[in-house]
């Protein structure tokens, strides 16, 4: 026993430092799969606080470009309205009329960024809206020139986005001009272009051809803008298109995001689920 | 007389490392955390927050130091852990580091862990090889993914560079 203590108390260092070793692997290994541990990440109230603050010195230096950013997000706006407007009109196609909820299931709800990395392997923005403002972990993120992220976790008043800018997060995308459909994940290390995936090196694929969220997707409205294809590759001996995408959104100067909430998303991943269900009996 | 003299001095000494400790890491939170050179080069300068510490500093503080200086960034990088672990590595690691670069002469009783004390090229190489093994184990850390190592290594090269010149920057503006 006092063989023991001795030993303890002589290398009473390296347990130390091993115990806080194993800590901090497990604290980073568990921490993607605890959505609402929130201490430690800067939805925490106080660490929110002060990024918020030294942010909005950045935020004032950058005021004219959220302007511009505004008034051309104000006319795409009208635009919409317009073409909008234009369709009831002419009732182009016969016979459909999407229920009202289904076509007002979107709720936007604006945030400030209050932090945010675009240099890391996987970056996070930090958000000044939370579960007060009936946000939660899942919920889609645009800014007003395009996809942002997806909501990790929500504090009372602040929220962690996933950025787009994350090793492990893909979004539905489709090519606008002939609707191929693929999927947008992030290369690791521009953090201007991503890359879209499983587009058949059998379609054409045109430069500069617009790429929007597909109408496949559980949190982002369909047509939202992704990027611009810059680089069309294929591998060989591959199948698909390797295809580089110019980002629509400057995640450098982010200042102001929108957060989606599909109203109707549980009601459908329940049917969706249910039905699963009865296919496989 | 010559003990309360003392006693007044460490009580002194203790405090501005307290402060020293805080500077870097408000530094590295509220300043250089956008700071990125060519997407390749990452400034931690808070690292200098273990490297500095004393050399008579006892090694369970240091450790404990470590650890406390690492899950604060963590939380500011939403990070969780990496920097804990790099932190707490470095600073177990310190002592031995210290021992390997020993000069020939052995340490001088009156030397203090700082450039002007140790002389360049000493503490370019003390500070640069805690520098790397941070940078490598954060950086592999957070890519988890093998097909990034080539990234990963090249940018803790570039890292391991811009974060050494600015805390010998920083050591050149000490007034002791």
């Amino acid at each position: 026993m006092y063989q023991l203590v001795q030993f303890i108390s002589r290398q009473r260092a390296f347990i130390l430092f091993a115990f806080l070793e194993v800590l901090s692997l497990w604290l980073f290994y568990s921490y993607n799969n605890y959505p609402n541990a929130i201490f430690f990440n800067t939805s925490n109230y106080y660490a929110a606080k002060a990024l918020g603050t030294s942010n909005s010195i950045r935020e004032y230096s950058n005021l004219k470009g959220v302007n511009t950013e505004l008034a051309s997000e104000n006319s795409r706006l009208n635009e919409l309205i317009a073409k909008l407007q234009a369709q009831q009109l002419d009732k182009s196609i016969v016979n459909y009329k999407a229920d009202s909820s289904v076509a007002s299931r979107f709720k936007f709800v604006v945030a400030k960024v209050s932090n945010l990395t675009t240099t890391q392997f996987n970056n996070y923005i930090t958000i000044d809206k939370g579960s007060a403002d009936g946000l939660a972990p899942g919920m889609g993120v645009m800014s007003s020139t395009g996809v942002v992220g997806k909501i990790k976790s929500c504090s009372e008043h602040f929220s962690v986005v996933i950025s787009i800018l994350h090793s492990e997060y893909s979004v539905s995308a489709k090519l606008k001009s002939n609707n191929e459909i693929g999927s947008v994940k992030w290369k690791g290390v521009n953090p201007d272009v991503v890359e879209m995936t499983e587009v058949s090196r059998y379609k054409t694929v045109k430069i500069k051809d617009t790429v929007v969220t597909s109408d496949f997707n559980y949190v982002f409205p369909p047509n939202i803008i992704i990027g611009y294809v810059k680089k069309v590759g294929v591998k060989p001996d591959q199948t698909f298109h390797e295809i580089d995408v110019q980002l629509a959104t400057n995640f450098h100067t982010l200042a102001y995001v929108y957060v989606i909430n599909n109203k109707l998303l549980s009601e459908q991943k329940a049917l969706e689920e249910k039905s699963g269900d009865v296919k496989a009996k | 007389m010559l003990t309360a003299n003392s006693h007044k001095m460490t009580s002194k000494s203790l405090f501005s490392q307290v402060l020293i400790f805080v500077f870097y890491l408000l530094l590295q939170i509220f300043f250089v955390r956008q700071l990125v050179l060519f997407d390749y080069a990452f400034c931690f300068v808070y690292v200098a927050s273990i490297i500095l510490l004393p050399f008579e500093i006892n090694k369970i503080t240091l450790i404990l130091l470590g650890f406390v200086a690492g899950i604060t960034v963590d939380i500011f990088y939403n990070t969780v852990g990496a920097n804990a672990a790099a932190m707490t590595l470095i600073a177990f690691l310190r002592p031995n580091v210290i021992d390997i670069l020993t000069p020939q002469r052995g340490y001088d009783e009156r030397q203090t862990l700082s450039l002007n004390s140790m002389g360049l090229s000493w503490f370019i190489t003390y500070a640069a090889s805690l520098i790397f093994i941070h940078h490598f184990v954060l950086f592999l850390l957070e890519a988890s993914d093998w097909g990034l190592f080539l990234p990963v290594i090249a940018k803790v090269i570039c890292s391991t560079i811009f974060t050494t010149t600015i805390v010998v920057i920083i050591q050149f503006f000490r007034r002791d």
